[in-house]
């Protein structure tokens, strides 16, 4: 089963560690040449789910639980930033 | 990057835009930084803002760069690492700052990393001191990575040798008059260790028990203000032999032309270097005048 989680060159800050009171979001780069790379609102959460890794089903849990929302309504969108995030190298399956 | 419609809202990932908070660009920078370091065996501690140790910093309160103390021998690696992404020098050491401590460097995603051999107030020579205030040293997670950062009693000394320095007291409640007192006793070892009880006196108040150091006169600057002609006097007073001297004045009337290309927001031209070296004079002049003028 593939599991997923942060790519081990990646750094990121969340609002929470910046104690600010906004719209949840994350900013994260490759360290140390890759670009700043927002992921706000519902990425932000996803995002955060990642951050404790697992398989598609667990992030997709995971996110649900954060967001009040059931893993039927989220998981087609979760699958398919989780194969962005992938794409651009900042996510890692194993 | 955009994602069909559902759950997601619209602004679900993208590039972040150049007004992406200060903060959050600060924290990455940090971890940028030292990723640089880690892949070349370059020493360093990061210093202030994300890097202060919790119980030092006010709540809230953000940095709007990244100060980091680089071991000064391996200057050289740093600078080639920051550069090799995009990091530009904007001042350099003898123009950075009235210690010539410290060089910064812009970059178009990550702003201003401010480069440090030294911290001011430290007289220890810089490779020696670095040691020193690495010695306790921690690792703390800044942007999810491990950066090195000096320990408490280095720390507290750090903050308050940086608002004297910057003729305030904003980090000395937390960093000094709430320590405990056997870290404040521990805060005074360190700066003995390091050359820097005056620098210390001046940050906690007792700077008038130091009135016979040469460097005195500067650290009342810092803390009391004056003219140029005043901070030129104490930086005099306070350069350690005939050569620091002489620099120093040779110095003293000179364009810095890094802080003109700031304010202009690009290189001067020669004409306006020549026109604010005029300036400057005058100024210099006028200031020597009204002091000649007081009774």
């Amino acid at each position: 089963m593939t599991r997923y989680r942060i790519a081990d060159d990646v750094a990121w800050v969340s609002q929470e560690d910046l104690d600010v009171d906004e719209v949840p979001t994350a900013y994260l780069t490759r360290v140390p040449g890759g670009p700043p790379i927002l992921l706000e609102g519902s990425g932000c959460v996803v995002w955060l789910a990642l951050a404790e890794g697992g398989t598609l089903e667990e992030v997709t849990a995971t996110a649900a639980s954060m967001s009040d929302s059931t893993v039927e309504d989220i998981s087609a969108d979760v699958a398919v930033l989780v194969d962005q995030l992938v794409a651009i190298r900042v996510v890692e399956e194993h | 990057m955009s994602l069909p419609g559902g759950w997601h809202d619209e602004r679900m990932t993208g590039e972040v835009e150049r007004t992406a908070p200060i903060a959050a660009r600060v924290h990455l920078a940090h971890a940028v930084v030292q990723k640089l370091a880690d892949d070349r065996g370059i020493d360093l501690l990061h210093l202030k803002g994300p890097a202060v140790l919790p119980g030092l910093r006010p709540e809230g309160r953000h940095s709007s760069d990244v100060d980091v103390l680089v071991r000064p021998s391996h200057l050289s690696r740093l600078v080639e690492a920051l550069e090799s992404i995009g990091w530009e020098q904007r001042t350099d050491f003898t123009t950075g700052s009235v210690f010539a401590h410290a060089a910064n460097w812009w970059h178009d995603d990550w702003g201003w990393v401010d480069v440090h051999v030294s911290w001011p107030g430290v007289t220890l020579d810089p490779e020696q001191a670095f040691d020193v205030l690495g010695r306790e040293g921690q690792v703390r997670a800044i942007a999810h990575r491990d950066c090195p950062v000096p320990g408490l009693i280095a720390q507290r000394l750090i903050l308050v040798l940086h608002s004297a320095r910057s003729g305030g007291a904003v980090d000395v409640d937390l960093a000094w008059q709430q320590a405990p007192t056997a870290d404040q006793d521990a805060v005074r070892r360190l700066a003995g260790e390091l050359g820097a009880e005056v620098a210390l006196a001046a940050g906690i108040g007792e700077l008038e028990l130091h009135r016979g150091a040469p460097t005195y006169a500067l650290w009342h600057h810092f803390l009391h203000g004056g003219s140029r002609w005043d901070e030129w006097r104490a930086r005099l007073a306070a350069a350690q032999g005939a050569r620091a001297k002489a620099h120093l004045l040779t110095s003293a009337m000179r364009v810095n032309r890094d802080h003109l290309r700031m304010e202009l927001g690009r290189p001067p031209t020669p004409q306006e270097v020549r026109s604010r070296q005029l300036l400057r004079v005058r100024r210099a002049a006028t200031e020597l005048a009204e002091r000649v003028r007081r009774p």
